[in-house]
């Protein structure tokens, strides 16, 4: 059996059986399950393809699991606090997790707490980070959800206090979930409030694209790969599925009979905790406090698939499936060193420590990537290159073509003086 | 002979005599007549082509005559075609252009009245014409207005700064496009450029070889001259900074829309839920970047002006404006130290001014205002800040704070001739003058100056500008808490120099000192509105944006205490203006949900009377304030049990909508240990217990009280008691049953997601018989209720007690009953009907009850057609087929009793409707039971 591409990694609050599990997306099968402790809600995480993070419910450590030993817990980093949301970086640099009301970061290679970010005034409810590690956003208990820029938090200097790149402060109550589209710096990022509303923004600018305004209070939000769809998931158990774009296939639904029903979902008995989108945009899965999570295909709105927990679902996301997670013995590139629980490690331990940045890259990293731009460049070139074949063609074509073209005309005029001739004639021709 | 003498006669010759008067010849001319001249002021040939004036002139002669050489024929002509225009305004859209051209022309005409007459014209025109119309000819008229400014006779400068009046008030935008050029004119009009290198030694590189100048032929004096100048310098850069495209201009600057809200570039979508799944307007997001596309594009295929004179040059960078500024600065000084030095000779002290010289002053600190703002950008600002800091700020102090606190000179006692003369001018030029400037506008624009001089507190040294700032804060904390009311024009200025002051200086200090006066301020009784907005945001901007990076603001106690008595604040407002209480709750707001203690203490304290039921603000304020307030609830620390009550009962009392009291049972839900979703580190507000009792109390929607009232009351609403409808039922109006249907609704919802259902359930039953049993007089939708929330709520493993099924079946009949006999509307019958089914199919024993408690004989007669419809509802409902069947036996001796009672007379309609559906169903049934059994 081919291991699947994509998988569902899922955690309940209650751990009777398992502490998270992976599920295939397309036969439902339980393929792993990590044991150990519970998970807490939005702090499951995974790092690089190579370890699973797991923040302890209401303790002050995280759970690490090396990806293919499903059984063994690999060991406990211990946090200064309750930690309330945990993520890593996409190229597996950097972990984030919101303990209090204070945000940390550590470096994963050396384990280096770089920063303490303390802008938010309550608890910190979500960090997600864009896919290309450039930037972060976090949400909280105080309304606020904050954009940062990695690089500026990421610095030397403890005396510059950093600042957040955008205050995005338009919400009336707290903030319950954030999703971050793709195309890095340009993404445009989905905020979920118990307010009612979900609010799209632009990470450039900052500025608001987009509130929608429900009538019950919205637990968590995602969108498709594409943006054509926002799914929000409602805390009496509905997903709300609202089309972003305007295509005239939206306006004949409106005149069908079961267009009322059409974008709701319904099946869910309780508040929806967590959402996520398939790659294909053709899944979406979808998490609840009434103890399932649930398949959904999106086409037709159907609940393909009912995955029962034992407890409150905490997280539920389908992610592409790690390399390493179905080869028993394989290891991970690098080990996990301890998280400091200080920020400066080298005043306290080796006393002369180098202040230095420890700088690995990332395995994807080493060769440069195309940037967005060169990307675009390259696909107009490539849409260009189609059209002018098409229209202009190569050499000889286009001289077959303007002379068949040449001819057509020539008819054209023939019968167009015929015309005139017979109507000439009609008209003259004495009665 | 004779032809010689006919010679002579012909020739005679005059003999002239000594002494006699000479004979007047017979060819003299006689010059004893007098000529009159023709004048043809009108045409005598009606000219049909087109409308004309009084004098019959059309307007083409008007336009020619414009030519004229004669002044009067000139004057004329402008005036004939302001008559002209003025009675027929279709012409000027027409002639726009040539009015423009020839009239504009005459700004440098040698005759006074001419010039007089043109301004007159052109002000005419401006009134009617829209700014784009005029756009294309603007670069003309402006090349005259800059002619005549720089017209060598002074009599057509002082008339180029009246054109320059009109065009500032009618085509500000225009006027601000050309600015490279007007600027330069101004100071040409007040100063004139030294010849190279005889500035001398003393004066520095940056005065650019200008000096004043000083002409005795002007008929006023150089000082009221200057001041003219200076007014329409200070207009003109007001309409370049206001003028200014909106993109680039992101300042923080000053003047009232500092307070305003934020303006983004980008409008933002809003959609609400219900109206999307109508379909109505798609979103569309990506294609525009927002609701509207922006229109407000700078790119032009062609530039307005040409190139020379466009706005390529103009003031869009720091260092042009430093540029003007370099010039105009020095400039000023001298005018201050002379209109300085003219009161000194009068006063013994120099802080006393004329008002004249105060005018002017007051004009040379606007100036400098408006260049600072010229610059577009933030940084530009601040580099222009330092700019001034570094070269004028020596000059600064010298000059301006030297006397600082400015007054009135008193001149009421000796009014000499020659100040009377010059009052008159004053008088005749009108607005030139500037009025009286106020001393205390004076001191304020002062203040305004010399704050934005002041560095930020990280670069500079304690106590480095102390010398110059202290007095200025002084001044600021004398104004404030002397007591006096100040215009919300001149408060809106010292507020921003506080602002100012506070964000630079960045010691607790001044922080507080300044606070504290403006707290004092604020505290005053009978503010006008404005000053009382004004105030309120001040505080409100400083709240929410500084204190966040700021900790010396953050710390300030008079902001806490600020904060923690908003509350109050509210609950005294109550109703009276929806306006500043927006305002008071959008900060309490953002204060709560930032945690702020001494606020959420305050909160706490006056929840109750901010929530009360019958005149808390959360029912007097409309309804966007009301929503604020109920998310408000989400952040308070705790919910004590008065206050659940008081919800409660907003829940019920109607004054807020359905949808928003399902919102705030959501949040109570949120805010209870029940919900689940908050992890962990908050402490719970509610006890499960309170929460539950408020679930009920929401759910009856009648106090205690108001029931037990309801059982003595008799009222004409009330249906009295009888066996088919065994409970008084009152009848609650459409709007109050409807609303509180809504309400039920989200009740039942927040009981369904508790968890345990049998454990819920039971405390429900409890309450139930605890509360509602006993009860004779049941208002309809506490009934309707009842029964929509028990089946909702069973489980099916779970048994329900008998008494309150016994209270059930009471309700469930006396529904039925009620909405046979009632005309009621469908929305009620509907939801009545869906309730009593639901109760009854869910629960098999209540129909068995409902069925038993029907005793025919106890009936009189005009009660059996409602048993018989009652009857025959319950039989045609598909759902409770099968369990009438199963109670067969009942119901077949009810209706036998039935056929009994009126077996007498001929069979009624209702009788045979009934009999008709218990065949059917009943022995439809047996039929198939008994098909099924010989199978």
């Amino acid at each position: 059996m081919s291991s699947p591409m994509e998988v569902i990694v899922s955690a309940d609050s209650a751990g009777q059986l398992w502490n998270c599990a992976v599920f295939d997306l397309h036969t439902g099968t339980n393929l792993l399950s990590y044991r150990g402790g519970n998970t807490s809600s939005r702090s499951l995480t995974i790092l690089n393809g190579e370890y699973i993070l797991g923040a302890q419910l209401g303790k002050n450590f995280i759970n690490v699991w090396e990806i293919q030993r499903k059984d063994q817990l690999q060991q406990k980093l211990v946090c200064p606090g309750v930690v309330t949301c945990l993520t890593a970086s996409p190229d597996g640099l950097y972990v984030l997790a919101g303990i209090g009301e204070a945000i940390y970061l550590w470096e994963v290679p050396t384990g280096n707490l770089l920063s303490i970010l303390s802008r938010h005034f309550q608890d910190v409810s979500c960090i997600r980070f864009t896919d290309d590690s450039s930037h972060f956003v976090s949400g909280g208990k105080d309304n606020l959800a904050l954009i940062w820029n990695l690089a500026s938090v990421v610095q030397l200097d403890s005396s510059r206090v950093s600042e957040p790149r955008h205050v995005l402060s338009r919400h009336s109550l707290p903030i319950t979930d954030i999703h971050c589209g793709l195309m890095g710096p340009q993404a445009r990022v989905a905020t979920a409030s118990l307010d009612q509303t979900v609010k799209v923004w632009e990470i450039s600018s900052g500025e608001m694209l987009l509130s929608v305004l429900f009538d019950v209070g919205i637990m968590s939000v995602t969108l498709d790969p594409c943006e054509y769809w926002l799914f929000c998931g409602g805390s009496d158990g509905k997903i709300f599925q609202v089309s972003l774009c305007n295509t005239n296939q939206c306006r004949d639904k409106t005149f069908q009979s079961d267009s009322e029903g059409n974008q709701v979902l319904k099946g869910h008995m309780n508040m929806v905790t967590c959402l996520s989108v398939s790659m294909d945009g053709m899944l979406l899965l979808s998490g609840s406090h009434d103890e399932t999570a649930r398949l959904w295909d999106v086409q037709s709105k159907q609940c393909v698939r009912c995955i029962s927990h034992k407890g409150p679902v905490t997280n539920a996301a389908i992610v592409p499936a790690p390399a390493n997670m179905f080869l028993p013995d394989s290891r991970p590139s690098i080990p996990l060193p301890r998280f400091s629980r200080h920020l400066n490690p080298s005043e306290q331990g080796e006393g002369a420590g180098p202040g230095g940045v420890y700088l690995r890259l990332g395995p994807n990293t080493q060769v440069p990537e195309e940037t967005y731009l060169e990307k675009a460049d390259k696909l107009h070139s490539l849409m260009c290159a189609v059209t002018d074949k098409s229209v202009f063609g190569d050499g000889e074509n286009t001289k077959v073509r303007v002379s068949e073209l040449e001819e057509e005309v020539k008819t054209l005029k023939k019968i167009n003086k015929d015309l005139y001739e017979f109507s000439t004639q009609l008209l003259t021709k004495p009665t | 002979m004779t032809k010689r003498k006919k010679r002579q006669d012909d020739f005679q010759k005059v003999k002239l005599k000594v002494g006699k008067k000479k004979p007047k010849p017979d060819n003299a001319t006689n010059v004893n007549f007098r000529s009159k001249s023709i004048r043809l002021p009108e045409q005598l040939k009606r000219d049909d082509s087109g409308p004309t004036t009084h004098r019959q002139l059309n307007i083409k002669d008007l336009l020619s005559q414009l030519h004229h050489y004669n002044s009067n024929v000139k004057q004329g002509a402008l005036v004939g075609l302001r008559e002209l225009l003025s009675a027929h305004p279709a012409l000027v859209e027409q002639h726009v252009s040539s009015i423009l051209s020839e009239g504009a022309a005459l700004f440098t005409d040698k005759d006074a009245a001419v010039r007089a007459a043109a301004v007159k014209l052109l002000r005419f025109v401006a009134q009617c014409v829209p700014a784009d119309h005029v756009a294309p000819f603007f670069p003309l008229v402006s090349a005259h207005l800059t002619s005549a400014m720089t017209h060598i006779s002074s009599g057509i400068q002082e008339d180029a700064l009246k054109v320059l009046d009109v065009l500032l008030e009618h085509y500000p935008a225009l006027l601000a496009q050309r600015h490279a050029v007007l600027l330069r004119n101004f100071l040409e009009l007040i100063s004139q450029r030294r010849s190279g290198g005889a500035g001398g030694g003393a004066e520095r590189a940056g005065k650019g070889g200008w000096a004043l100048t000083i002409t005795t032929t002007r008929s006023i004096t150089a000082q009221q001259w200057r001041l003219t100048v200076l007014l329409r310098l200070g207009r003109f850069l007001q309409a370049v900074v206001e003028e200014r495209p909106e993109e680039e201009g992101v300042t923080g600057g000053s003047g009232p829309d500092m307070w305003g809200g934020e303006k983004g570039s980008v409008t933002p979508l809003d959609v609400s839920w219900e109206e999307n799944i109508l379909g109505k307007g798609g979103v569309q997001i990506y294609e525009n970047s927002g609701a509207t596309p922006t229109a407000r594009s700078t790119y032009r295929l062609r530039p307005h002006s040409e190139p020379g004179t466009g706005v390529s040059e103009g003031l869009c960078s720091a260092e042009t404006v430093q540029g003007f500024a370099g010039t105009l600065v020095p400039l000023l000084l001298e005018v201050w130290v002379e209109a300085a030095a003219g009161e000194k000779g009068q006063a013994e002290s120099g802080q006393l001014l004329s008002p004249e010289a105060m005018a002017l002053m007051f004009q040379i600190l606007t100036i400098l205002q408006l260049l600072r703002r010229l610059a577009p950008q933030r940084d530009q600002q601040d580099q222009l800040d330092a700019w001034f800091r570094t070269y004028y700020l020596n000059d600064f102090k010298q000059h301006f704070m030297r006397n600082f606190p400015y007054g009135t000179l008193e001149v009421a006692g000796h009014k000499r001739k020659g100040d009377a003369k010059r009052m008159r001018q004053q008088v005749m030029s009108g607005p030139v003058a500037g009025g009286n400037v106020e001393p205390l506008a004076l001191n304020v624009t002062l203040c305004q100056v010399m704050v934005t001089l002041s560095l930020r507190a990280r670069d500079h040294l304690e106590g480095q500008d102390a010398d110059w700032l202290g007095p200025i804060r002084g001044f600021v904390r004398e104004t404030l808490t002397n007591g006096g009311k100040l215009s919300s024009r001149h408060l809106g200025a010292l507020l921003e120099v506080v602002w100012r002051m506070v964000v630079t200086q960045q010691s607790r200090v001044v922080t507080e000192e300044l606070l504290q006066a403006v707290y004092a301020q604020y505290q005053q009784r009978n503010l006008s509105l404005p000053v009382r907005t004004l105030l309120l945001r001040f505080f409100s901007r400083l709240y929410i944006q500084e204190h966040q990076s700021q900790p010396h603001i953050a710390r300030s106690r008079i902001l806490a205490r600020w904060l923690a008595a908003l509350p109050v604040q509210l609950v005294q407002l109550g109703g009276r203006n929806p306006q500043l209480s927006a305002q008071i709750l959008q900060t309490v707001q953002s204060a709560a949900a930032w945690g702020n203690k001494d606020l959420l203490h305050s909160l706490q304290t006056h929840a109750c009377s901010l929530y009360d039921p019958q005149e808390g603000c959360v029912v007097l304020l409309p309804a966007d304030s009301q929503q604020r307030l109920v998310q408000i609830l989400y952040f308070l620390p705790a919910l004590p049990v008065d206050l659940l009550a008081c919800l409660s009962q907003i829940c019920n009392a109607g004054r807020v909508s359905a949808h928003l009291a399902a919102t705030l049972i959501r949040t109570v839900h949120l805010r209870s240990p029940l919900s689940g979703w908050s992890n962990g580190s908050q402490d719970m507000a509610v006890r499960d217990v309170d929460y539950l009792s408020f679930l009920f109390s929401t759910l009856t929607g009648f106090s205690s009280e108001g029931l037990s009232s309801l059982q003595h009351a008799d009222d004409e609403g009330l249906l009295s008691p009888s066996p088919l409808s065994p409970l008084t039922v009152f009848a609650t109006p459409l709007e109050q049953f409807t609303h509180h249907w809504d309400v039920v609704e989200e009740v039942c919802h927040c009981l369904e997601t508790l968890g345990s259902r049998s454990q819920c359930f039971d405390i429900l039953q409890n309450a139930i018989i605890k509360n509602l049993c006993g009860l004779a007089v049941v208002p309809d939708c506490v009934c309707a209720a009842v029964l929509r929330c028990v089946p909702r709520l069973l489980d099916p493993s779970f048994i329900p007690g008998d008494s309150l099924l016994h209270f059930l079946s009471e309700c469930c009949l006396s529904m039925l009953s009620l909405l046979l006999q009632l005309e009621q509307s469908a929305r009620k019958r509907d939801a009545v009907w869906e309730a009593c089914f639901a109760s009854m199919s869910t629960v098999p024993r209540l129909l068995r009850l409902v069925l038993q408690s029907l005793h025919v004989g106890e009936l009189c007669e005009e009660e059996l057609p409602l048993l018989a419809q009652i009857l025959s509802l319950l039989l045609q409902h598909t759902q409770l087929r099968n369990q009438m069947v199963a109670n067969a036996a009942v119901l077949q001796h009810i209706i036998q009793d039935l056929t009994r009672c009126c077996g007498g007379k001929a069979r009624e309609q209702w009788l045979s409707d009934l009999l008709y559906c218990y065949t059917v169903t009943v022995a439809g049934h047996r039929a198939s039971m008994g098909l099924r059994d010989m199978y």
